[in-house]
């Protein structure tokens, strides 16, 4: 009986201390350029040569290989970024199957002598493209109705089911 | 019809006789609105279902069901799941073999592709407004009616 509060207390500190050390690793509120919003990492390789291949707008070698060898699709076109001077946009090609048109898919960073390959987040492409492929300007709804449209349908029907089972459980007939 | 009206505030009844049109006119407001400002049509069809509710409270729930039947509230909860549907239904028809997913923007609304595509989020908003509406009255409805003869006949407060 005595022994369960000095645990149950000891179980708590630890939580506690699980949390502030978790706490280091959530993004800032709101901050668009946080890792789970914007990217993930792939790989990173040496840089020598191969920057001046990107800047030139040629794929190299070395970069197409080494996506095809973790399988990540072929890319077909390279930018350099408008916004800064290490950074590289890459572009894969239109396939009828997944993306109708060409689609920005990674990006190359230069750091210190190595570049790391990114994949950009879905998340990006939703902000991007969404006006211009629903004609809607309210994220949240093309959301919740276009890009995700099936889960709205599970939830709508799980609000019809509930309504449905209130009338048949709770009515009594005729009482009105 | 005829009850005795004497724990009825006339306060009450004339303010939320006043307030009821408005109530249902901006949840219609919040379900259209959706497409180009915050809303939705879970919002909408909760706001109009409150709607429903005030009238419950302030008058009786006899005046309710006359208002409100409750063929009219299955009928309505039905219609709403079979507007979404029904859109996807007809996405799926025209845009077979054309879409890579399920795309509101082949059903020929307009001549336009994403005109199409944000009349379809329109639509579902709506159906989802109707379904939500008609669910939180008719639960409103059932509970109020389950607890009525423990208070003797009459509807609870």
């Amino acid at each position: 009986m005595k022994r369960l509060p000095i645990l149950a207390f000891i179980l708590i500190g630890l939580l506690g201390f699980l949390l502030i050390y978790a706490y280091e690793d959530i993004p800032v509120f709101g901050d668009p350029d946080a890792p789970p919003i914007k990217y993930t990492k792939l790989f990173s390789m040496a840089a020598q040569g191969l920057e001046d291949q990107l800047n030139q707008g040629l794929i190299p070698k070395e970069l197409i290989s080494k996506l095809e060898e973790r399988g990540f699709p072929r890319p077909s076109r390279v930018e350099s970024d408008p916004g800064s001077q290490n950074e590289w946009n890459v572009f894969i090609p239109k396939e009828e199957s997944h993306y109708a048109k060409e689609e920005k898919y990674y990006f190359i960073l230069k750091e210190g002598n190595n570049l790391t390959v990114y994949r950009y987040a879905f998340v990006v492409r939703w902000i991007e493209k969404g006006f211009e492929e629903t004609g809607v300007p309210n994220m949240v709804t093309y959301g919740l109705a276009d890009y995700r449209s099936y889960d709205t349908l599970g939830e709508t029907i799980v609000i019809f089911t509930a309504g449905i089972s209130v009338i048949l459980l709770l009515r009594r007939r005729g009482k009105l | 019809m005829k009850e005795d009206k004497g724990d009825r505030s006339i306060v009450i009844e004339t303010i939320s006789r006043l307030m009821l049109p408005f109530i249902q006119l901006f949840s219609m407001y919040v379900i259209i609105h959706a497409t180009c400002g915050p809303g939705g049509g879970f919002q909408g069809g909760v706001v109009f279902g409150s709607s429903v509710i005030l009238y419950i409270i302030t008058f009786s729930l006899t005046d309710g069901r006359k208002r409100f039947p409750e063929l009219v509230n299955i009928v309505l909860n039905s219609c709403g799941l079979y507007i979404y549907l029904g859109i996807g239904l007809l996405s799926i028809l025209f845009s077979a073999g054309a879409a890579q997913y399920l795309n509101y923007g082949f059903i020929p609304f307009t001549g336009h592709f994403e005109e199409n595509r944000a009349l379809g989020i329109e639509l579902v908003e709506i159906g989802i407004g109707l379904i939500v509406m008609a669910t939180v009255a008719s639960i409103f409805f059932n509970l109020v009616h389950k607890a009525e003869p423990r208070n003797g006949g009459e509807e609870t407060d």
